[in-house]
């Protein structure tokens, strides 16, 4: 199953935050606990981890550029080998979200 | 790092802090930065991230909780040549430097004919964000009477940045004065190396019914206004100050000439404030002109969010006053 990776939020006093850096590319598994992204904030850089087992399938928002607290930074699924959809309109389809911790 | 826009590139409030600091600090290797936290924890407020591990512990200090001593040592080392930054994160605790700054730093020049300056700023933080009566206050008409010191205090990501360039490369003390509720946001940079000089207000809306003047995060509270106002058909100026000391006379003048008007906005108090001056000011000039001042009420600011709240101005009270006003004797 395909899912929208989240922003999560709500974040305090922030609507908006800036990728840092992210922990994979596209195939890349990751387990319960593996950071997956690092975010810049107006405090910090926060840290944002797996909550279950997830294969990165594609990168949204690149590292520098900016996206809105609930808004998707990436698409993931379950398995590597789910046909991902070519055009952005479907990816945007991809009606489940998985959160990050 | 980030997403460039032509020669621009949008930042977080702190980062545009941290850059006129960094570039600084490269570029005058005699250049110090003091105060709590400031070293490895990268500042209160994160505005010196990185500056630590790029200049070293020597010229990045963190101090103890002694802001006497940190702008005295400020103002022995400025006036010895060497250019300083001190950092106070709350704007409350400047009255624990008064002396250094007022009696030293300020008179310095005055008092040895012009032979020492003190290029020093002194960085406060300023404004209500639920932290009590101690760590909200916005002292800055405090500090506007006294001779030999300048005050400046940006609204924004570009100003924040241009008035640190400056005040970094003025020959004499300033207090650069931001707000606790401007670090969320973000904003456009240029990319290049440019100062805002001191003295010069900005009109950041412009309109034709009434002339709003005022400051730091209180310019989002009077655009916010301009936004009620403008349903009613009243269409209000905003000027943002950007430096209170010295005060650009001439843009509010030009201003309430046109409107007739004039409402002062500020978050500290009413009495002897920045308001005060500068309805005074503008009627030495331009005669009598319908005035209203508003600021926080005559209290200190509580820590109850609803109390705190109720003690400072909003969108909704400006935009009564400036109705009250523009629709007097109507």
């Amino acid at each position: 199953m395909l899912y929208k990776l989240l922003l999560p939020g709500p974040i305090a006093d922030l609507s908006e935050v800036r990728v840092l850096e992210w922990h994979g590319s596209p195939g890349t598994q990751f387990h319960a606990g593996d950071l997956v992204v690092e975010l810049d904030t107006h405090k910090a850089v926060v840290e944002m981890r797996a909550s279950s087992h997830i294969v990165l399938r594609k990168i949204l928002i690149e590292p520098g550029d900016w996206q809105r607290v609930g808004e998707p930074l990436a698409i993931v699924s379950d398995s590597a080998d789910e046909p991902l959809p070519e055009r952005a309109e479907d990816l945007a389809q991809a009606s489940a979200t998985y959160e990050m911790v | 790092m980030s997403v460039e826009v032509g020669n621009t590139s949008r930042v977080f409030f702190r980062e545009a802090i941290c850059r006129a600091v960094g570039e600084t600090l490269d570029a005058e290797p005699n250049a110090i930065l003091m105060g709590q936290d400031v070293g490895a924890f990268g500042g209160s407020y994160k505005e010196f991230y990185g500056l630590f591990e790029r200049f070293g512990p020597a010229r990045v200090r963190d101090t103890p909780v002694a802001e006497s001593a940190m702008v005295g040592l400020g103002v022995g080392a400025a006036a010895a040549g060497v250019r300083t930054l001190v950092s106070i994160t709350y704007m409350d605790f400047v009255l624990l430097a008064l002396d250094p700054l007022v009696n030293y730093a300020a008179k310095a020049r005055f008092k040895t004919g012009g032979q020492i300056r003190v290029p020093m700023v002194v960085k406060v933080t300023a404004g209500a964000k639920g932290q009590g009566v101690a760590h909200s206050q916005s002292l800055e008409s405090w500090l506007m009477s006294v001779p030999g010191l300048q005050v400046v205090a940006p609204s924004n990501v570009a100003d924040a940045y241009g008035l640190m360039r400056s005040a970094l490369q003025a020959d004499g003390p300033v207090v650069y004065v931001d707000h606790k509720r401007l670090f969320p946001t973000s904003g456009l940079l240029s990319t290049l190396p440019h100062e805002v000089p001191f003295g010069l207000a900005v009109v950041s809306r412009p309109g034709r019914n009434a002339t709003i003047v005022t400051h730091s995060y209180m310019v989002s509270v009077a655009l916010a206004a301009c936004e009620q106002l403008a349903v009613d058909g009243i269409d209000c100026e905003v000027i943002d100050l950007r430096s209170l000391a010295p005060l650009d006379l001439d843009t509010i003048c030009t201003s309430v000439s046109k409107t007739g008007v004039l409402v002062t906005l500020e978050e500290g108090q009413v009495v002897c404030g920045v308001g005060a001056e500068i309805a005074c000011r503008v009627q030495a000039r331009l005669g009598p002109v319908k005035v209203s001042r508003l600021g926080a009420v005559p209290a200190p600011v509580s820590s109850n969010p609803v109390l705190e709240a109720a003690s400072l101005p909003d969108a909704a009270r400006v935009a009564d006053a400036v109705r009250h006003l523009t629709t007097e004797g109507k």
